[in-house]
């Protein structure tokens, strides 16, 4: 049984739909993130998991147990926000105390045990020089930090980040990334995590749920997201550059492309007499050859702007081989 | 180098110069004469560089002492209905407009109208059925009655001015107390209210200045000499046959100085608050 489970999840604001029937089973201890353009309902679906939204119909399932309509508070969560949520009048210790404190009675926490967790999540995200600070004389990483902590001092069940890295300055962001997927492989804590990085969901996740319009396109780890992509918009919105996109019809043993045919490759069926396909092709799997080799596709190279290249539409030949050649249905 | 001075930056120094003074005169001259015997004022005039050899105090000293004028009861009266009606109304309002501002509700948005209406009834109109209910309620000519009053009128533009405030606080520092499980009155009391503390201070200073210098309630609900707020005590000063001008003034300056303390000590929160938020982070 997964951890968390979202069931057909639909959410609108007004007529716009932002969540369309989403459903997705996140495991224990698992790292999963929404990727997506802005406006793809990421956020929403986050938000929802939270519980600051209500789900217009569908059913969040967390452990078994149906926590659709559960207070934010009562589902034991914790929460990083794009622009950290700190509370500005606050020192760093009062925001790191602040999800014990005001549970202070309920979790039947003294004072005393309130500093020692405070001090011991400081510890380990390198704040305790800083407790005594405000929050707001702390530049931008360390105020990251403090929301970090702040979200992990209550042990919730499952870490919730929206965005968290995106008012990062570019270096530094590359190493807080290290650092949080550190901390959440060592603390083994379920993680989902919102953003519109293709860079950080690659490298952050264990698997990536791929949205667009409110809906999520595929599911899948790195690797098959970024070689297997199920969907044209999965292969031209992962990757940088994106994947190259023709389209072609497909007959039973062959693929007519505009300017070349292909063999279908291996495994692949075509269904019925002629399909319209798109080949799909990587630009690191295509292979520049100056005279023809076997199984290469026949191809013009234009070369603007060198001096060397008067001759710029000479023929040369693109190779590559079969398995890297994906092919999508329309 | 020196830098040139454009024309325009001349002429639009000179009209505010000109602006402020005609400004600060009637304040001036309110002044001066409240620093002068009658038979100066009456013989000389009050708009002029003022002689020190004939200023004195004791305009000040007759409004405060005299058991006749009876100012020091209206002031302490008047401190007593202004506290009280500040506090009333900026308590209720906050916790109004952190409602109106935070949650959604049915007809909300038909009671904001409500509430808007409310701001802009004039005063006048309400006063005769507000007297025959105060006349009911027995609460005619007592301080519940006028502190009420000040309250309700308080409480509407209050909540107005405190809603859209709080509408300024980041939406998200609401969401990340409520993931961390603190109840709405805890997030009221220590995030909005400390986070607000500027737009709270404003509120308070406006309505007690408010309250402070109305006149036309405390003419129509307080008639006792002992419950009568210094508004009404500053116009006693004025006989029915002469005006001893040192005396008003000096009235009226000491029903002024209240409200222009608590602004001076405030200004700054004032300031913050009347930008909003947009001038704190």
């Amino acid at each position: 049984m997964s951890f968390l489970e979202l069931v057909n999840i639909t959410k609108r604001f007004g007529k716009t739909v932002a969540v369309d029937s989403i459903s997705l089973s996140v495991d224990k201890g698992e790292f999963i993130v929404l990727l997506g353009p802005s406006g793809c309902g990421k956020t929403t679906t986050l938000r929802i998991i939270a519980g600051l939204e209500l789900p217009d119909s569908g059913k969040v399932i967390m452990e078994g147990r149906d926590i659709t309509y559960l207070e934010p508070g009562e589902r034991d969560v914790g929460m990083v926000f794009q622009d950290y949520a700190l509370y500005p009048h606050m020192t760093v210790f009062e925001n790191i105390a602040f999800p014990l404190d005001v549970n202070r009675r309920r979790l039947g926490l003294s004072k005393k045990d309130i500093e020692e967790r405070v001090a011991s999540v400081a510890k380990m995200l390198g704040l305790e020089e800083l407790l005594d600070r405000k929050v707001t004389q702390l530049s931008g990483g360390q105020q990251q930090r403090v929301a970090l902590a702040r979200a992990l001092v209550k042990e919730p069940k499952i870490w919730l980040m929206d965005e968290p890295l995106s008012n990062l300055d570019a270096l530094l962001r590359v190493q807080v990334r290290a650092e949080l997927k550190k901390l959440q492989m060592n603390l083994g804590i379920t993680t989902v995590y919102v953003t519109h990085d293709q860079v950080e969901a690659l490298t952050l996740a264990d698997r990536i749920a791929v949205m667009n319009r409110g809906r999520v396109v595929q599911v899948g780890t790195p690797r098959e997201i970024y070689e297997n992509p199920s969907h044209v918009f999965v292969a031209t919105f992962v990757g940088s550059p994106p994947m190259n996109m023709v389209e072609c019809r497909a007959l039973p043993d062959r693929i007519e492309c505009p300017g070349f045919t292909i063999r279908v490759p291996e495994g692949v069926k075509v269904l019925r007499g002629e399909t319209k396909v798109y080949l799909g092709i990587r630009p690191e799997h295509i292979e520049v050859f100056d005279k023809p080799v076997a199984g290469a596709v026949e191809g013009r190279l234009f070369l603007k702007g060198r001096p060397w290249a008067q001759s710029s539409s000479s023929t040369y030949s693109w190779a590559t081989r079969c398995s890297e050649l994906g092919l999508l249905g329309s | 180098m020196k830098r040139r001075i454009k024309l325009s930056v001349v002429l639009i120094n000179v009209a505010m110069w000109a602006l402020a003074l005609v400004w600060i005169l009637p304040l001036y001259g309110l002044t001066l004469v409240s620093l002068m015997p009658y038979r100066v004022v009456v013989t000389e005039g009050w708009l002029r560089i003022p002689d020190l050899s004939v200023v004195t105090i004791k305009n000040y000293v007759d409004v405060l002492t005299s058991p006749l004028y009876d100012v020091g009861t209206g002031l302490r009266n008047s401190f007593i209905v202004a506290t009280l009606s500040t506090i009333i109304p900026v308590v209720a309002a906050a916790l109004a407009a952190y409602v109106f501002a935070n949650y959604d509700f049915t007809l909300k948005s038909m009671l904001f109208t409500v509430l808007l209406f409310v701001m802009m009834i004039p005063q006048q109109l309400c006063v005769v059925p507000l007297f025959f209910l105060f006349n009911r309620l027995g609460i005619y000519n007592t301080f519940t009655g006028i502190i009420l009053l000040h309250s309700a009128w308080g409480i509407a533009w209050s909540t107005f001015f405190l809603r859209n405030y709080f509408r300024f606080l980041p939406r998200s520092i609401i969401d990340a107390a409520r993931v961390d499980n603190a109840s709405d009155f805890a997030i009221f009391r220590r995030i909005v209210l400390p986070l607000s503390k500027p737009a709270l201070i404003t509120t308070s200073v406006m309505q007690f200045t408010w309250v402070w210098n109305d006149l036309f309630y405390a003419i129509v609900f307080l008639v006792s000499k002992d419950l009568q707020v210094v508004t009404q005590k500053v116009i006693m000063l004025k006989g029915e046959f002469v005006v001893d001008w040192g005396l008003l003034s000096a009235g009226a300056i000491l029903s002024m100085l209240p409200p222009l303390i608590i602004y001076a000590l405030f200004n700054k929160y004032f300031i913050q608050g009347v930008a909003g938020w947009g001038v704190r982070r």
